[in-house]
C-alpha cells in the first residue's frame, strides 16, 4: 500500500540519485558590484535581478540599480529585468559591473506561463498565446473578464450574446468547446475566471494545442491560464488607483411601431389578407388616428421601460511592494453595473486579492495567496425563471393602446390582460425581489524549498481551499391590477395575481487541491535540461438546498415550515487524481524537444477504466540561431528570429454525458412521488442497465506553427496549422439489432469520432515613427468542426441517409428551404404550377414567398429541404463563430496615448423567427421591420392595387402560414461584423508635473466600447452576437468611459 | 536543524491529508439504493411500486389538458395549439406508445419480489398481485392503441452472442391481449384488498372495474368490427372474430354486476349535495368518503405531487395567476345534454322563424337541462370560486351592428352615450384570443374550487378518476343491451340519468345503440373514453369523416351516434344596447364558429391503431405492421 506521501518522497530521492553527478566544484569567490540601468534612457532599474548562471546564487538590485553579490571568479552573471532583453557578462575577476540592458521589444525573453511552470516565449514549442494586464486594462466592456476579451487573442473564438450586468461572453480556443481555466495553478471554472478583477490580472496565456496535455482529464478543449499579480522583491512601495465610471446603451434592439393607428391598420390589412374581412371600420380607424380618445391613445413602451446612460462604476485600489525578503501584492476593487432597465437592475462585485511570498531562508520561500469576492445580482422579481425576460418582452407583447396605469394614475397597476408584461409591476415596490449572492473565498498555500546538494533541483508544494457560498432569495410578491370605470370614477381590481412565490436556494461549493512538485534545472554546456514532476490531487463537494414557500404576506421576509411545499436537496462530490512528467530540452537555443505525459482518474467512471494516460510531445527548431543561418543573413536584421514547431498530444475528457455513478447497479431513489393510500411516497426506480464498459474520450492534436521576427523584431507574428480528432465519443454499436421489447437497449460505447481543425495566425508592428510610438497587430482564425463516423450507422433508405446522415459531414448544418423570390401578382399565383401551401396556393397572396422545388413533385414538404446555413443555436447556447479576427492599433504621442481596438467574426446564422419573422406575434407589438411590407393600396378593398414591399403580406399572428412556417433563406441570415470595441484617448501628465504633485504617474481617458458595428443584421433592429432567434435576447451595451489611473 | 523540522512538517501535513488513490476517488453516491437492501423492506419495495405506479399510462390526465380534451369535445384556447384546428388529418404514429422498458421494470419487480425471503408472506403477495394489476393495465393501454402486441411476462437478456433472433416476438391477436387482461384480473382479484376506502392502490374493485371495461371494448371490437373489415390484418393482430362477442360481453356484464351487488366493497353513486350539478362536480374533487372512486391518480398538496389543471383550465378572470381558460368545451357537446325531461334539443337562441329570442339573464337559456351539463361545463352566468364568470361577446346595437373589444374587458363609449363602458366579457370570447373562452364556455369537471389552486406554486391536488361507478353501470348497461337484456340496460342507465336530475325513466324499448352512445359521451365527457369509444365502436371514421359543419350541422341530429364531429362550435351571448326599447340589456345567443378554426377533421382507417415505429421494425422484422398505413 503505496501512499500519496511516499510516493511524492520517492521521486526527489531518484532525481538525487540521477543528478548527483552534476555538482559543481569549489571556486574562490569575489564580491561584484555595480549598477543596472537602462539602455534607452539609463534611468536605473531597481529590482532588476542579478543571477549567477548555473547557480543558485542571485541578488536583487536596490531602489537605485546598485547590487552586491558574492560569486566565483570565473562564474557568469545573468542580469534581466522584465520587459528588458537579457544580458549575461563573464566576470573574469572583475568587481565592478555595470550594465545597461536593452528593452526586449520582441518579448523574446517574456516569461510565458505554461503548464505548471513558465518559459521564455523563444523557447516555447506549443501553441500558446498571451495577454497581459496592459491588454486587458483599457477594455471596459462590461463587468467579466470574458467580455473584454473579443479580438485579442488569435485562436480564440468570442461570442458575447447576451450583455446583462454581470453577463459573460463565450470564449473557446479554437471552437473546441468550453476550455478548461487554471487560475494560480489551480483548475477553476469559467465562472471563477469570468469574476476575477481584471486589475488584478498579471497575464493570461492561452494553451491551445498540445501543451494542454498537462492538464489531462479536463483539457480537451484547451486551458486558460490566469496569473495574479504580484510584488516585486525590492521594489518602492506603490499605491495604484484605477477608476472609471460608464454609461451604457443598448446596442440593438428591435423597433416596434408605437402609434396605435398604424398597428390597428395593420391588423385590419392583416385580416383582410387572411379571411377577406375584418371587424375593425375605417370609423375605427379615425379615431386611433386622431388618438385623443381613451383607449385610443398611443403608449410607447420602448421609451417608457429602457432607461439611457445606465451607469457602471469601478474602483481598483492596489498596493504592492518588496523588501529583499518578502514581496506582496494587495488589492480592492468595487463594481456596480446597473441595467438600462432601471437602477433596480443591479451587478455589484467586491474583490479582494493578497498575494504575498517570502523567503524564510535561501531555499525555503512560502507564498500565500488569498482572493475572494462578494457578487450580487439584485433585482426585482418578476415571473418566470428569468427576471430580465419579461421587460424586453413586454417592448413586444405590449401593444401601444395599451397603457401602463389605470386612468393614467400611478396608483394604480392597469390591468391590461397580460399583467405579467406590464412594466409598472416590474420593480421591488409591486413585484417583489430576488437577490443572488456568491460568497467566495480561496486561500492557497505554497512552500518552494532548493534542495542541497544538487543544483537546480526545488521541491514545491501547494494546498488550496476554496469555498463558494450562494444564498439565492426570491420573492415574487402578490398584486392587483385595475379598470377605471369612467362612469363612476372608480379603480375596480379586475385582474393581477394572487400567488406568492417565495423561494430560496443555498449552495455550498468545496474544493480542495493538493499538488507537490518536483522541478529540475540543468545546464551542461550548450545543452539543457528542464524536468517537471507533479502529484496533484483535487476534490469537490458541492451542497444545494432549495426550499418553495407560499406566504401570507408580502411584507415578511422569512421562510416558515408550514407555507413551505417544496425542498429540494442535493450533495455531489468529484474527485480527481493526477500525476504529471515533463522533459524539456534545449540545444544551443536552436532546438527544442519537449515531451510530457499525465496519467490520470476521475472519480466518474467505473473502478477498472478510471485511469488514462495522456502523453504529449512537441519539437521546435529556431532557425536564425544556426550558425549557417546566421552566415546567411549576416549583419541584415530582416530575418531577426524563425522558429518552427511541431506538437502531438493526446487530451482526455471525462465529461463524456454519463453520471458519475452510472456503473453501479441499484434502484436511484427519488423519482418523483406518488400518493398511494393518502401517503406520500417517494419512488425509486431500477438504474437499468449500468455503464461500466465507459471511459474517457480521447482527444488527439497535432499543431505545426512558425513564430517570426523581422526587420530587428519591429514586426512579429506567428500562424498555426491544427488538427484535433476525437475518437471514443458515446455511441452505439449497431451490429445486432436488439428488438425494443427487451425492454432496454445496448449500452453505450466509446466509438464515434469527430475533428475540428483550422488555422489562425498573427501580426504585429511596433515602432516609432518621429516621436509617435505605433503598435498595429491582426489576427485572425478558422476553426471549423467534422463529424467523423459512427459505428457502422444504418439508414432506411437512400434519403434518409441524405438527410440525416452525419458521416463526415460539417457539424451544424442548417437545413431550410431555398426561398426564390416572391410572388408579384395574383395572376402569377394562380399558375404557378408547384404547390407551395399544400393548399394548392389558396392562402397565397402578391408578396408570399415563393420556394424552390428541389425534388420537383410540384409540392413544397420536407423533401425540399437543403443546407443553407450554419448551425443556429443548440438550445439556448450560442454557437461561436467559425471566423474570428480582431485588429488593433495604439499610438503615443509625448504625454497622449490613443488605442482602437475592432473585432469580427462570421461562419454561423442567425435565424429569424417568432417576434421577427411572425407580424404581431402573440397579437402584441407589431415590428417595425413590417412597415415595409407588402399591402394593398386601400386596405379595405380586396380589388384594389398591390404595393410591392419587402416582407410578404401581413398576417395576424399566424406563424402557420407558408411564408413564416418555413425556415429558408429569406429568414436565415449567414452572419458578418466587424465591431469597433476599445477607442481609447488617454492623457498622462508630464513627469515634471507629478514629481510636484509626488505621485508616479497621473493618466485621464476617455473610452468608448462597441460604438458602432458593420454588419449584417442592422437592418432587423438585432445585434449581430445574439443568439435568441426572436431577436429579445438582452444585447452587448455600448459603453462610454471615463477614467483615472494614478500611481502614488 | 531547522530545515528538517520544515521537512518534516510538511511531511506530516501530507501524511495526515492523504488516503489511497483508489480510496480518494470512491465516492458514495447520495441516491443509489442498492437491489438486496430495496427488496428486504416493505418501505423501500413499496417506493419501487410507487413508482410503477407513477408511469401508469392514461390517455388525457389532469396533467395533460389537451389530450383529455381533444376531438372537438372541446377549443383549445392557447395560441401554440391553433395548429389542431387548422390542419385535417392525424398523423399514423398519432396516440402510439411501446414502452417495453415499463414492462421490464414491471416484470423485473415480479421476480425481485417473488424471490426476496425478507418481506412478509401477505404482503408480498399483494405487491406481486399490484404489479400484475399494472402491467395488465399497460397491455390494456397497449392493445387499445397498437392492438396486439409482443406479450412479454418475463425479463430477458442479451448474451452479446451476436445473434439477437432468440428475443424476437411476434405480435399476438388482439383477442390474446384482451384475453391475457381478463385472465390476469381473474387470477388476482382475490389477492388484493376488498376495500372501498383504498382508491389509489389496486384492488378487487379496481382489478373487476378494468376487467368489465377491458370485456366491453373487446365485445364491441369483435361486434363492430364486422362495419370495418378494413380494419384488420389476417393474423388478427388487429380484428377479433364476431363470435367471440357474446363470451367478452357476458364477461364485462359479469364483473360489473359483481361491483354492483356490493360484493368487490361499498361502492356507489356520489349523491351527497343537493345541488345536482355541484354534487357531478363534486365527484370529481370531494376526496372524503366518495363511494364513487374505484381506482385514481391521487395528488396531495405540499407533497410535490400536485398537478397545474385549474392553473392552465381556470376561467381566466378572477384567476390567481395570469393563465387559464385553456380548455373551452365545445357548442357539440353542451347542447348533447338532454333537457330534464330527457329530450333531445338544441339550445334555443332562436324561435321558429329565426328570430331572437331575448334572455333577461345571461344564464337562462341553459335551465332546466340535465344537471351534468353545468357540472361538466362552467356556463355563462355561472360562478367558480365565488366569482361570476364574465363571458359575454359584446354589445349589439339596434341596427344590428357589433360593439366589441380587442382586449379582456375592454372599455369603449356607446353611441350616444358619455363615457366608456365595458365592452366585452374579461373572459371574452374574443375570436382568437388566447385563454378567452373562445366556444362561450369553460371546463368545469376537475376544476379545484379551492382557493390557491390556480397558483403555481400551490397548484391542485384534485385527483383523476379513472375507474368510478356510473361507467361500471354504462358497462353493464352496454353488455346487457349487447346481450340482448333492454330491460336490465335500461334499469343501470335510469340510475346514472336520475343522479343527473332526468326526470323520466327509459324503457327497455328505449335502449339502443345510439343512447349507449350518448349516454357515455354526456357522462363521461372529459375522461379519456371518447376517443376509444369511437375507436370500438368504429364510429371514429364516420365522425370525423373531414367534412366541415355548418350551422344547422350543430343543431341537428343531436343523440345521433354518428353524428358529425370534425370542427368545435361555440355560442355567444351578446348584450343588447338599445336604449329606450324593451330589449335594452337582454340578452341573446349567436352560434359561432372560432376564427382559428380551419380545418376540419379526417379520422383513416389509418388511423384506427396506431403505427408501429420503422425503428420497432427494424429491430424485430417479425412485427407486422398496422393495416392502412
Amino acid at each position: 500500500m503505496k501512499t500519496f506521501f511516499n510516493k511524492l518522497l520517492h521521486i526527489p530521492l531518484l532525481v538525487v540519485i540521477l543528478f548527483n553527478v552534476v555538482s559543481y566544484g569549489q571556486q574562490p569567490l569575489v564580491t561584484v558590484s555595480g549598477q543596472v540601468k537602462s539602455q534607452e534612457d539609463a534611468m536605473p532599474l531597481p529590482g532588476s535581478s542579478i543571477l549567477l548562471k548555473g547557480g543558485s546564487t542571485g541578488v536583487v538590485a536596490d531602489f537605485d540599480g546598485n547590487y552586491e553579490i558574492e560569486v566565483p571568479a570565473d562564474g557568469t552573471l545573468i542580469f534581466s529585468y522584465i520587459g528588458f532583453q537579457k544580458q549575461e557578462v563573464a566576470i573574469n575577476g572583475q568587481t565592478q559591473i555595470n550594465v545597461e540592458l536593452r528593452e526586449d521589444t520582441q518579448a523574446l525573453e517574456e516569461a510565458v506561463v505554461i503548464g505548471y511552470t513558465t518559459q521564455d516565449r523563444k523557447s516555447i514549442t506549443g501553441a500558446i498565446s498571451t495577454i497581459s494586464s496592459e491588454d486587458l486594462e483599457n477594455v471596459h466592456a462590461g463587468a467579466t473578464i470574458s467580455s473584454g476579451l473579443a479580438g485579442k487573442l488569435p485562436g480564440v473564438s468570442f461570442r458575447m450574446a447576451d450583455g446583462r450586468p454581470g453577463a459573460s461572453a463565450s470564449i473557446q480556443i479554437r471552437n473546441m468547446g468550453t476550455p478548461l481555466y487554471v487560475i494560480d495553478g489551480i483548475q477553476q471554472d469559467e465562472g471563477q475566471f469570468n469574476n476575477l478583477s481584471p486589475n488584478d490580472i498579471s497575464s493570461i496565456s492561452v494553451l491551445k494545442d498540445a501543451s494542454a496535455a498537462i492538464y489531462g482529464v479536463r483539457a480537451a478543449n484547451g486551458v486558460v491560464v490566469v496569473t495574479t499579480k504580484r510584488g516585486r522583491k525590492g521594489s518602492r512601495n506603490t499605491v495604484n488607483i484605477n477608476s472609471y465610471i460608464g454609461w451604457q446603451n443598448w446596442s440593438r434592439f428591435p423597433n416596434t411601431v408605437n402609434d396605435s393607428y398604424k398597428w390597428m391598420l395593420g391588423k385590419a390589412e392583416a385580416e383582410v389578407n387572411q379571411f377577406g374581412t375584418t371587424a375593425i371600420t375605417p370609423e375605427e380607424l379615425e379615431k386611433y388616428r386622431v388618438g385623443e380618445e381613451m383607449g385610443y391613445q398611443s403608449f410607447n413602451w420602448r421609451d417608457f421601460i429602457i432607461k439611457k446612460d445606465a451607469p457602471l462604476t469601478n474602483i481598483n485600489v492596489s498596493a504592492t511592494g518588496g523588501s529583499e525578503k518578502i514581496n506582496y501584492y494587495l488589492s480592492a476593487t468595487q463594481l456596480k453595473q446597473e441595467s438600462v432597465l432601471g437602477p433596480e437592475f443591479t451587478f455589484e462585485r467586491s474583490n479582494i486579492q493578497s498575494n504575498v511570498d517570502a523567503d524564510i531562508s535561501d531555499r525555503l520561500k512560502i507564498g500565500v495567496q488569498i482572493n475572494g469576492r462578494i457578487e450580487t445580482r439584485d433585482n426585482p422579481g418578476i415571473p418566470g425563471a428569468d427576471d430580465y425576460w419579461l421587460p424586453r418582452f413586454a417592448i413586444l407583447r405590449n401593444r401601444p393602446f395599451e397603457r401602463p396605469y389605470a386612468n393614467d394614475n400611478p396608483e394604480y397597476l392597469n390591468d391590461i390582460g397580460h399583467n405579467e408584461t406590464n412594466w409598472a409591476l416590474h420593480n421591488k415596490k409591486i413585484g417583489g425581489y430576488a437577490t443572488d449572492i456568491w460568497r467566495v473565498m480561496q486561500t492557497n498555500f505554497s512552500g518552494e524549498y532548493v534542495l542541497p546538494f544538487i543544483d537546480g533541483l526545488k521541491v514545491k508544494g501547494m494546498y488550496s481551499y476554496y469555498i463558494a457560498d450562494r444564498v439565492l432569495n426570491g420573492h415574487e410578491y402578490t398584486y392587483e391590477a385595475y379598470t377605471y370605470d369612467e362612469e363612476n370614477d372608480a379603480y375596480n381590481v379586475t385582474g393581477g395575481s394572487t400567488n406568492p412565490w417565495r423561494e430560496r436556494r443555498t449552495q455550498k461549493i468545496m474544493k480542495n487541491v493538493y499538488q507537490g512538485q518536483v522541478q529540475y534545472n540543468g545546464q551542461f554546456g550548450d545543452h539543457s535540461i528542464e524536468g517537471l514532476f507533479v502529484v496533484e490531487r483535487q476534490d469537490q463537494r458541492d451542497q444545494e438546498q432549495w426550499v418553495h414557500s407560499v406566504p401570507e404576506t408580502n411584507s415578511l421576509p422569512l421562510i416558515y415550515f408550514s407555507n413551505t411545499d417544496a425542498y429540494d436537496d442535493r450533495d455531489d462530490q468529484e474527485a480527481r487524481i493526477g500525476y504529471i512528467g515533463r522533459l524539456s530540452y534545449n540545444y544551443k537555443d536552436i532546438y527544442y524537444l519537449e515531451g510530457s505525459a499525465r496519467r490520470d482518474a476521475s472519480w466518474k467512471f467505473a473502478p477498472d477504466k478510471r485511469v488514462g494516460v495522456f502523453p504529449s510531445v512537441s519539437a521546435g527548431w529556431r532557425l536564425t540561431n544556426e550558425e549557417f543561418m546566421k552566415r546567411i543573413l549576416g549583419d541584415s536584421s530582416v530575418l531577426y528570429d524563425l522558429k518552427l514547431r511541431a506538437s502531438y498530444g493526446i487530451l482526455g475528457d471525462d465529461n463524456i454525458g454519463i453520471g458519475p455513478y452510472d456503473y453501479l447497479p441499484g434502484y436511484n431513489y427519488n423519482q418523483g412521488v406518488a400518493i398511494l393510500d393518502g401517503n406520500p411516497i417517494i419512488a425509486s426506480r431500477d438504474k437499468g442497465q449500468i455503464i461500466d464498459n465507459i471511459s474517457w474520450f480521447k482527444s488527439k492534436i497535432t499543431d505545426i506553427g512558425v513564430d517570426f521576427y523581422l526587420f530587428d523584431g519591429k514586426l512579429s507574428g506567428s500562424y498555426d496549422y491544427f488538427y484535433r480528432e476525437r475518437t471514443g465519443l458515446r455511441g452505439r454499436k449497431y451490429d445486432i439489432l436488439i428488438p425494443n421489447e427487451l425492454g432496454y437497449g445496448l449500452p453505450e460505447e466509446n466509438v464515434n469520432s469527430d475533428a475540428q481543425s483550422g488555422f489562425e495566425g498573427a501580426l504585429a508592428y511596433s515602432g516609432k515613427i518621429g516621436n509617435v510610438t505605433m503598435n498595429v497587430s491582426a489576427n485572425a482564425s478558422y476553426s471549423r468542426g467534422k463529424f467523423i463516423s459512427s459505428y457502422k450507422p444504418i439508414f432506411n433508405n437512400s434519403y434518409d441517409e441524405y438527410r440525416n446522415s452525419l458521416e463526415g459531414r460539417y457539424n451544424n448544418i442548417f437545413w431550410g428551404y431555398t426561398s426564390i423570390g416572391q410572388f408579384q401578382s395574383q395572376e402569377e399565383i394562380n399558375s404557378y404550377p408547384v404547390d407551395i401551401d399544400g393548399r394548392g396556393n389558396s392562402t397565397l397572396l402578391p408578396g408570399d414567398l415563393i420556394y424552390k422545388d428541389l425534388n420537383q413533385d410540384g409540392k413544397i414538404d420536407g423533401y425540399d429541404e437543403a443546407p443553407i446555413g450554419y448551425g443556429t443555436p443548440f438550445g439556448y447556447v450560442a454557437r461561436q463563430p467559425l471566423i474570428n479576427y480582431g485588429l488593433s492599433l495604439s499610438l503615443a504621442y509625448k504625454g497622449f496615448d490613443f488605442t482602437a481596438d475592432f473585432s469580427g467574426g462570421s461562419g454561423y446564422s442567425f435565424n429569424q423567427e417568432w417576434e421577427t419573422r411572425n407580424p404581431y406575434q402573440n397579437e402584441g407589438a407589431l415590428n417595425e421591420i413590417f412597415l415595409d411590407r407588402w399591402h394593398r393600396e386601400d386596405p379595405f378593398d380586396v380589388n384594389s392595387p398591390w404595393v410591392a414591399g419587402k416582407y410578404p403580406p401581413l398576417r395576424f399572428n399566424n406563424g402557420g402560414h407558408s411564408s413564416y412556417n418555413k425556415n429558408s433563406t429569406f429568414w436565415l441570415h449567414n452572419v458578418k461584423y466587424l465591431r469597433a470595441r476599445t477607442i481609447e484617448i488617454g492623457y498622462s501628465l508630464p513627469k515634471g508635473l507629478t514629481e510636484k504633485l509626488r505621485i508616479q504617474k497621473a493618466r485621464f481617458y476617455v473610452n468608448g466600447y462597441n460604438l458602432f458595428s458593420i454588419d449584417n443584421l442592422s437592418k432587423f433592429g438585432i445585434d449581430p452576437e445574439i443568439n435568441d432567434t426572436n431577436g429579445l435576447q438582452y444585447p452587448q451595451n455600448k459603453f462610454v468611459n471615463v477614467g483615472i489611473n494614478l500611481s502614488l | 536543524m531547522k530545515k528538517y523540522i520544515y521537512i518534516l512538517a510538511i511531511g506530516t501535513l501530507c501524511a495526515w491529508s492523504c488516503t489511497k488513490d483508489s480510496e480518494f476517488l470512491d465516492r458514495e453516491p447520495t441516491q443509489l439504493l442498492p437491489q438486496d437492501q430495496v427488496f428486504a423492506s416493505e418501505s423501500l419495495a413499496l417506493s419501487v411500486l410507487a413508482d410503477l405506479y407513477n408511469r401508469y399510462y392514461d390517455f388525457g390526465t389532469v396533467e395533460d389538458w389537451s389530450t383529455l380534451s381533444n376531438f372537438n369535445v372541446a377549443f383549445w384556447s392557447e395560441n401554440g395549439r391553433a395548429g389542431a384546428f387548422e390542419n385535417n388529418e392525424y398523423g399514423y404514429g398519432d396516440w402510439g406508445t411501446w414502452d417495453y422498458a415499463y414492462i421490464r421494470e414491471i416484470n423485473l419487480f415480479l421476480e425481485r419480489c417473488a424471490a426476496s425471503t425478507e418481506l412478509a408472506e401477505p404482503i408480498k403477495t399483494r405487491f406481486l398481485a399490484e404489479a400484475r394489476f399494472l402491467r395488465a393495465s399497460y397491455y390494456f393501454e397497449l392493445v387499445k392503441r397498437m392492438g396486439g402486441v409482443p406479450l412479454i411476462l418475463e425479463t430477458e437478456e442479451y448474451d452479446f452472442s451476436g445473434d439477437a433472433s432468440y428475443l424476437r416476438h411476434p405480435r399476438e391477436t388482439e383477442a390474446a391481449i384482451y384475453d391475457f387482461i381478463i385472465a390476469e384480473c381473474e387470477a388476482i382479484k382475490e389477492q388484493l384488498p376488498t376495500d372501498a376506502n383504498s382508491k389509489s392502490r389496486a384492488t378487487k374493485g379496481a382489478v373487476l372495474a378494468m376487467e368489465s371495461r377491458a370485456a366491453l371494448y373487446a365485445g364491441s371490437i369483435a361486434r363492430y368490427g364486422e362495419n370495418t373489415p378494413q380494419v384488420s390484418l389476417p393474423g388478427n393482430e388487429v380484428g377479433i372474430p364476431s363470435s367471440r362477442a357474446t363470451d367478452y360481453y357476458t364477461i364485462a356484464l359479469q364483473s360489473a354486476e359483481t361491483i354492483i351487488d356490493g360484493t368487490a366493497g361499498a361502492y356507489s353513486l356520489y349523491t351527497k349535495k343537493p345541488e345536482l350539478d355541484d354534487n357531478f362536480a363534486s365527484i370529481f374533487y370531494d376526496k372524503a368518503n366518495n363511494p364513487e372512486a374505484i381506482f385514481v391518480e391521487d395528488y396531495q398538496l405540499q407533497s410535490g405531487k400536485v398537478h397545474g389543471f385549474s392553473i392552465a383550465n381556470q376561467p381566466r378572470f378572477g384567476a390567481e395567476e395570469e393563465e387559464g381558460g385553456r380548455i373551452n368545451p365545445s357548442l357539440n357537446l353542451v347542447q348533447s345534454f338532454e333537457t330534464l325531461d330527457g329530450d333531445y334539443a338544441p339550445l334555443p337562441n332562436e324561435d321558429g322563424v329565426g328570430n331572437p329570442i331575448y334572455y333577461d339573464n345571461i344564464g337562462d337559456i341553459f335551465e332546466g337541462r340535465d344537471a351534468r351539463l353545468a357540472g361538466t361545463v362552467i356556463l355563462p352566468g355561472s360562478s367558480f370560486k365565488g366569482k361570476p364568470v364574465d363571458i359575454w361577446a359584446g354589445y349589439q346595437l339596434a341596427d344590428g351592428s357589433i360593439v366589441s373589444g380587442d382586449a379582456r374587458g375592454q372599455q369603449k363609449t356607446l353611441p350616444g352615450a358619455s363615457s366608456a363602458t365595458q365592452v366585452v366579457g374579461f373572459d371574452g370570447p374574443i375570436n382568437g384570443l388566447e385563454f378567452t373562452a373562445q366556444t362561450g364556455f369553460y371546463i368545469r369537471k376537475y376544476m379545484d374550487p379551492k382557493a390557491g389552486s390556480g397558483q403555481r406554486g400551490v397548484q391542485s391536488d384534485v385527483w383523476f378518476i379513472r375507474y368510478r361507478y356510473a361507467e361500471v353501470l354504462l358497462n353493464a348497461a352496454e353488455a346487457a343491451f349487447e346481450l340482448g337484456q333492454p330491460d336490465l340496460a335500461a334499469s343501470y342507465m335510469n340510475q346514472v340519468r336520475a343522479r343527473a336530475g332526468i326526470t323520466s325513466e327509459l324503457m327497455g324499448s328505449d335502449i339502443s345503440f345510439d343512447r349507449i352512445v350518448h349516454e357515455r359521451y354526456v357522462e363521461l365527457a372529459f375522461e379519456g373514453h371518447f376517443f376509444y369509444d369511437m375507436k370500438r365502436w368504429r364510429l371514429a371514421h364516420l365522425i370525423l369523416n373531414g367534412v366541415p359543419i355548418d350551422e344547422t350541422g350543430i343543431t341537428e341530429n343531436i343523440g345521433v351516434a354518428t353524428k358529425v364531429h370534425t370542427q368545435p362550435y361555440g355560442f355567444w351571448p351578446y348584450k343588447i344596447y338599445d336604449p329606450g326599447n324593451a330589449n335594452d340589456g337582454k340578452y341573446i345567443y349567436k352560434i359561432v364558429r372560432p376564427i382559428k378554426v380551419t380545418g376540419a377533421d379526417r379520422f383513416q382507417f389509418g388511423n384506427y391503431y396506431s403505427a408501429i415505429g420503422q425503428d420497432i421494425i427494424n429491430n424485430n422484422p417479425k412485427i407486422v405492421k398496422n393495416p392502412n398505413q
